[in-house]
């Protein structure tokens, strides 16, 4: 459960900081629109690059345990549960 | 002892029942018929949007009546009806309780849906499942449109019905060995989503109320022109639909959390964070609903709020990620269909999650808003997490419900061929949002890039249509001539279950 916590805290801060910076690109003063845009543009590109590196870590790991833990691995050995009434 | 069709009774029995397996049973052939009803008119819109210009459809009045009735019956026809099945085949079970707590209501709950549908369909409104005001009161044809409201009027208080039943039967029926912190993560589900619709629901119902009486022109709440104000019906509308949003994600995650340590033969790797990421969502669930209304007017502070208190789901839901990650890891897992389409579906969770982000930031939300990639946005989570966690789940009880197996191969078939039709789909109506094309159009100019990506999208829906296929014919032919399930461990995975089959009250 520590962990869990640790990761929901790390999860909070990499969003919701990242997210109250881009929100203060948006400007509502006439005049600065198009520089803000190219602000917004330049955000938008850096939160997905981060969205990106994120999914690729997170889907690679999918695919590979998809791969490493299906039961007809040659390495697949069986839980300590199997056999239980878990 | 409880085998649906293994055991054939006269439909009359079953349909007079409030058993809640008979009710059960009765919710999910309903909610499979709406589906493929639905889906079919997904498919007529994916073939008007092929090419440019009038292909199927003559007008554009009629596109957007079929697009209205698509999203509407998928939503609270399928979903919500398909998830109160669940719910009625399991949640008494894992409380241990004889039945749900309040036998008769729950049957009235789902016999008000036929009728609720009935008005949908029939009526065949024009308005999106919104129904934004002014249009909706000042020029959307009647009956049409009163018969939607109606229709929804009667699927929201079908919808409290049933949460009450499910929050009394949890909190008050389960057994008294039972502590609330030992209630299966699926009945957490419905105990936290039934706590959303009670909340949320009747904002919806007020707000049908003031459309009705603004369409027969005794009021005017969203009629500028009696001083009435459109926006006020979007925070009304959005206040129930927002938290609704995670009324139809919950459950499925509260299936994928009964599937995937059952596959993984291990069980799940961190409980109490997956009953705070339930509760989690469910608060934060209600303080998003204005990211919905950006291009409103609202302002610049309020824009913030919204936007942080949307941000605020990221967490909890990459809780669940994780949890099912973790569950997995170590374990040796049985890739049967349901399995498939739970890991399928949390890929698809992630990324439609990680187009949500991009959504919710309030200034990228004005590139992205009311384009295609909110529609793709949308889709990926309705049908990539919500329907594959419900069709995997389906897979998962059909040996319990019907006492025979499906056949896996074309079980599996039908897996892979959604899981690329849906990629196909959706995530290119992202990247046609991103070149701006409108979403809610009959039409739209011959620009090379929309074409070819509208026809990626049409190939891609017709591909999901065509496995729904053989999904229905794995369906019936199974359910009268497959193979015998032992219903023991029909998947072969061990650990205990909780059974349908178990529940072996008579019935009422």
């Amino acid at each position: 459960m520590k962990g869990i916590i640790v990761l929901f805290l790390a999860l909070v801060v990499l969003v919701i900081v990242p997210a109250v910076d881009l929100a203060f690109a948006a400007g509502d003063e006439p005049g600065e629109y198009v520089d803000r845009r190219v602000i917004i543009w330049n955000l938008f590109f850096r939160l997905m690059t981060v969205a990106f590196v994120v999914g690729a870590v997170v889907s690679g790991t999918i695919i590979w345990q998809v791969w490493r833990f299906r039961e007809s691995h040659p390495k697949a050995k069986p839980t300590p549960y199997e056999g239980t009434d878990w | 002892m409880v085998v649906e069709l293994a055991k054939p009774r006269p439909i009359w029995q079953i349909m007079f029942s409030t058993h809640h397996t008979d009710v059960g049973l009765l919710y999910l052939i309903m909610s499979l018929a709406f589906l493929f009803m639905g889906g079919a008119l997904a498919l007529i819109i994916r073939a008007e949007l092929f090419l440019p210009g009038a292909q199927i459809i003559g007008d554009a009045m009629t596109f957007n009546r079929i697009f209205t009735v698509h999203g509407t019956t998928l939503i609270f026809l399928f979903i919500l009806p398909f998830a109160s099945a669940v719910g009625n085949y399991y949640v008494p079970i894992m409380v241990r309780y004889k039945d749900m707590a309040y036998p008769k209501l729950n049957a009235i709950a789902f016999w008000m849906i036929p009728p609720g549908g009935a008005l949908v369909w029939l009526g065949f409104a024009d308005f999106t499942w919104y129904a934004t005001p002014p249009y909706s009161i000042i020029s959307a044809p009647g009956p049409a449109a009163d018969m939607w409201i109606f229709g929804l009027k009667i699927l929201g208080i079908s919808s409290v019905l049933g949460a009450i039943n499910f929050v009394v039967t949890i909190l008050k029926c389960k057994h008294p060995d039972m502590s609330i912190g030992q209630v299966p993560l699926l009945a957490w589900s419905y105990l936290t989503s039934s706590l959303i619709i009670l909340v949320a629901i009747p904002t919806f119902a007020a707000a049908l109320l003031m459309l009705l009486t603004d369409r027969l022109g005794v009021s005017g709440f969203f009629n500028p022109a009696m001083g009435g104000d459109p926006i006020a019906y979007q925070h009304l509308f959005w206040f129930t639909f927002h938290p609704e949003v995670y009324v139809l994600v919950i459950p499925a995650i509260g299936m994928m959390y009964e599937i995937i340590p059952r596959f993984s033969r291990k069980p799940i790797y961190s409980y109490n964070s997956g009953i705070f990421a339930f509760v989690l969502l469910a608060i934060v669930g209600f303080s998003s609903w204005a990211h919905h209304m950006y291009a409103s007017g609202m302002s610049f502070t309020e824009k913030t709020v919204f936007m942080v208190g949307t941000l605020a789901a990221v967490p909890a839901s990459a809780m669940h990620v994780y949890n099912f990650i973790a569950t997995m890891w170590n374990g040796r897992i049985k890739f049967s269909t349901p399995m498939m389409w739970a890991v399928g579906g949390i890929a698809l969770f992630f990324s439609a999650g990680a187009g949500g982000v991009a959504n919710a930031a309030m200034p990228l939300d004005f590139s992205t808003h009311d384009s295609y990639w909110v529609v793709g946005h949308f889709h990926l989570f309705v049908m990539g997490t919500i329907a594959f966690g419900s069709i995997g789940f389906l897979y998962y009880m059909f040996p319990y419900v019907t006492g025979r197996m499906y056949n896996e191969t074309m079980g599996k078939v039908h897996f892979v061929m959604s899981f690329i039709g849906t990629v196909l789909v959706f995530f290119t109506q992202h990247i046609l949002g991103l070149y701006g094309m409108p979403r809610r159009v009959f039409d739209y100019p011959p620009i090379p890039e929309w074409i070819a990506m509208n026809q990626i999208a049409s190939v891609g829906a017709m591909i999901i249509g065509v496995s729904m296929v053989l999904f229905l014919i794995n369906m019936i032919y199974s359910s009268g001539k497959g193979k015998l399930a032992d219903t023991d461990d029909p998947f072969g995975v061990g650990g205990k279950y909780y059974y349908p089959f178990e529940a072996k009250n008579p019935h009422h």
